[in-house]
């Protein structure tokens, strides 16, 4: 009797300090779901095909085979852009000062897509020859240079428009995005029957592109950023007390908006160039970890982006096993779950306000 | 209170024009010392914000010269000026809701080491009588108790610097008479004990012939006086505001003025 009345007591002491350090939580969780999309899919693996790949035994089984060269690099990668996509909205919403900004929604990410699928189309149709050690930089290149011209933009007419409005924010997103639509349905017109391949894929975001060399360099860009970010989340606090009180306490506001806008513009821009528009997961990922852990950026961002993580991992998994074989874009599955969350936020907000 | 005037004036503003849009505000010249409590007044519009900005180097002069401790005061980095001026604000929002222990510490950010962090933000927060504000959120507080936060955060840059400056605009204007009172006196004690000057912008002419030794008056973009306090006089403050003063003086000798549409001397000043 005393022993299950011990165990309850641990488990439930285990729980509550698991809830009361969400770092450890989320790891848990996100290990969970690492566990489950592992396994899950159309090709079905089974435990002696992860010994073969554990000993490294030859010749591969085909379960070995998925899971090596198709499973585990893309369930890496969807975490991996998740944890981009959550901390890019982190910095979005703290360099706004609004809960409601979001690469997407402000059109950063559209401009990133619009400048990929104009190098798509304009490169190809102008027959220029990039070496091939170069194509694997062009595409994230372009993408960051046009979510860099948006984000550039958006910091202008925010400062145009009364400081703290989110509508003139949000409007402006949407004339960008609209023009954004209308550029790459230029490409698309434009486009022939292979390079509107892969067109539709940007503007659908999908994670079928995941491989280990995409893996490591996004592993490398997210951690070089998170080393970047450590430095800037204090000073991202005080932007809260708006910029004149920021500069009061000592922050060079100028710098650190530059600095943000052009980590936000490389993080989306990278995401973008390598799996298409994924909305909302930067809206949705820093909103729930505000409402556990409270508005400090300190705690916040690296809690986005084990949150964003998750989410882009359960969304891609559910994405490709859904419908097997066939497989959703995950972006439209983003898409679906993140815009009903958005018009929530919106009443809530409101209501606040 | 540091009385004696220094070799050296800790604020010095020498023919300083500044440009905000079309308009161009000053000459201002005056110097400020360690220690000293100088209120602006002035009707409104007439550039005391202004000039608040361009001490708070929100804004660049547009000629003459600024210095601050011996130094141009665009010379100095933001990091190194905030360790030696605050500002308290006139509007109090603050963005996301952050937690008020928080906001107090902000004021100590651009300290890169802070070992007495926590100590400073809760000796600040009760010297702004705040201290049981500690662990709320910002958003949810009254306007009161806005202020008394924002306060501890201004008290929390210069905890442990000596001889700073402080700027206030007009932060107190929408509290209750009672809670201006014991704010003001929470900053003159702040302020008195580490010899930090105070340079405030009022409304309140009585809280200002009260409170501070020494008044600038501003009108039309211009200063157009420098007095200490027992030099200041009805006729003075009438032309300042274009209005008729009644006053009064209290068995304690201080004088209270109020606008009145005839001109009734209840004691004459």
């Amino acid at each position: 009797m005393s022993a299950v009345a011990g165990a309850i007591s641990l488990t439930s002491r285990f729980t509550t300090g698991l809830l009361n350090r969400p770092v450890w939580f989320l790891w848990l969780v996100l290990l969970l779901c690492f566990w489950v999309a592992a396994w899950a899919g159309a090709v079905p693996v089974t435990a002696d095909d992860w010994r073969v790949l554990w000993r490294h035994e030859e010749p591969l089984t085909s379960g070995a085979y998925v899971l090596w060269s198709l499973r585990l690099p893309r369930i890496l990668f969807a975490a991996l852009v998740g944890a981009v996509l959550g901390l890019s909205g982190a910095l979005t919403q703290g360099l706004f000062r609004n809960p409601l900004a979001d690469p997407g929604l402000l059109g950063v990410t559209s401009g990133a897509a619009c400048a990929a699928a104009l190098t798509i189309v304009v490169l190809a149709g102008s027959g220029i020859d990039i070496p091939i050690a170069w194509r694997f930089w062009v595409l994230p290149l372009t993408a960051f240079a046009g979510a860099v011209g948006v984000c550039l933009l958006l910091d202008t007419v925010a400062r145009w428009l009364t400081a703290d409005s989110i509508a003139g924010l949000l409007l402006t997103g949407i004339a960008l995005n609209a023009l954004a639509a209308a550029i790459i349905g230029l490409c698309t017109y434009l486009a022939t029957d292979e390079q509107l391949r892969s067109l539709t894929f940007w503007t659908l975001g999908s994670l079928a592109g995941g491989s280990w060399p995409l893996v490591g360099t996004l592993s490398v860009l997210l951690l070089a950023a998170i080393w970047y970010v450590r430095r800037l989340v204090s000073a991202m606090n005080a932007l809260a007390l708006g910029e004149a009180a920021a500069a009061h306490v000592g922050i060079n506001v100028r710098h650190l908006r530059r600095r943000v806008i052009i980590l936000v513009a490389l993080l989306s821009g990278f995401a973008v160039a390598w799996c298409g528009v994924i909305g909302f997961i930067g809206l949705v990922a820093p909103h729930i970890v505000r409402l556990v852990v409270g508005p400090d950026q300190r705690r916040m961002a690296p809690l986005a982006m084990l949150v964003g993580a998750i989410i882009l991992l359960v969304a891609d998994t559910t994405a490709r096993t859904v419908a097997i074989p066939a497989e959703i874009p995950v972006g439209i599955f983003t898409a679906l779950l993140g815009a009903p969350f958005f018009l929530v936020l919106l009443t809530s907000v409101r209501k606040g306000g | 209170m540091i009385h004696t005037v220094q070799s050296h004036s800790m604020l010095s503003l020498d023919r300083v024009t500044v440009k905000l849009g079309q308009r161009t505000f000053g000459p201002f010249s005056f110097a400020i010392q360690p220690g000293e409590r100088v209120a602006v007044l002035g009707p409104s519009g007439a550039g005391k914000s202004t000039l608040l900005k361009l001490l708070a180097r929100e804004l660049s002069p547009a000629s003459g010269h600024a210095g601050f401790c011996q130094q141009p005061l665009q010379g100095w980095s933001l990091a190194d000026l905030s360790r030696r001026r605050a500002i308290l604000p006139q509007s109090h929002e603050v963005a996301f809701g952050l937690p008020v222990d928080l906001v107090i510490g902000l004021g100590r950010v651009s300290r890169m080491h802070d070992p007495s962090l926590a100590s400073i933000v809760q000796q600040a927060a009760e010297q702004a009588c705040a201290a049981h504000l500690l662990g709320r959120r910002f958003d949810t507080l009254s306007g009161g108790e806005k202020a008394r936060v924002q306060m501890a955060r201004v008290f929390a840059q210069l905890w442990d610097v000596e001889q700073g400056l402080l700027l206030v605009d007009e932060p107190l204007a929408a509290l209750d008479p009672g809670l201006q009172f014991s704010l003001m006196e929470a900053i003159y004690t702040f302020a008195a004990k580490r010899g930090h000057a105070i340079l405030a912008i009022l409304h309140d002419i009585n809280q200002a012939l009260q409170g501070f030794e020494r008044l600038i008056f501003i009108k039309h973009g211009a200063m157009v006086g420098d007095y200490q306090t027992p030099h200041v006089t009805l006729p003075l403050l009438e032309a300042l505001y274009d209005v008729n003063l009644a006053c009064a003086v209290t068995e304690e000798g201080e004088m209270i003025v109020a606008p009145s549409l005839q001109r009734k001397v209840v004691a004459e000043c």
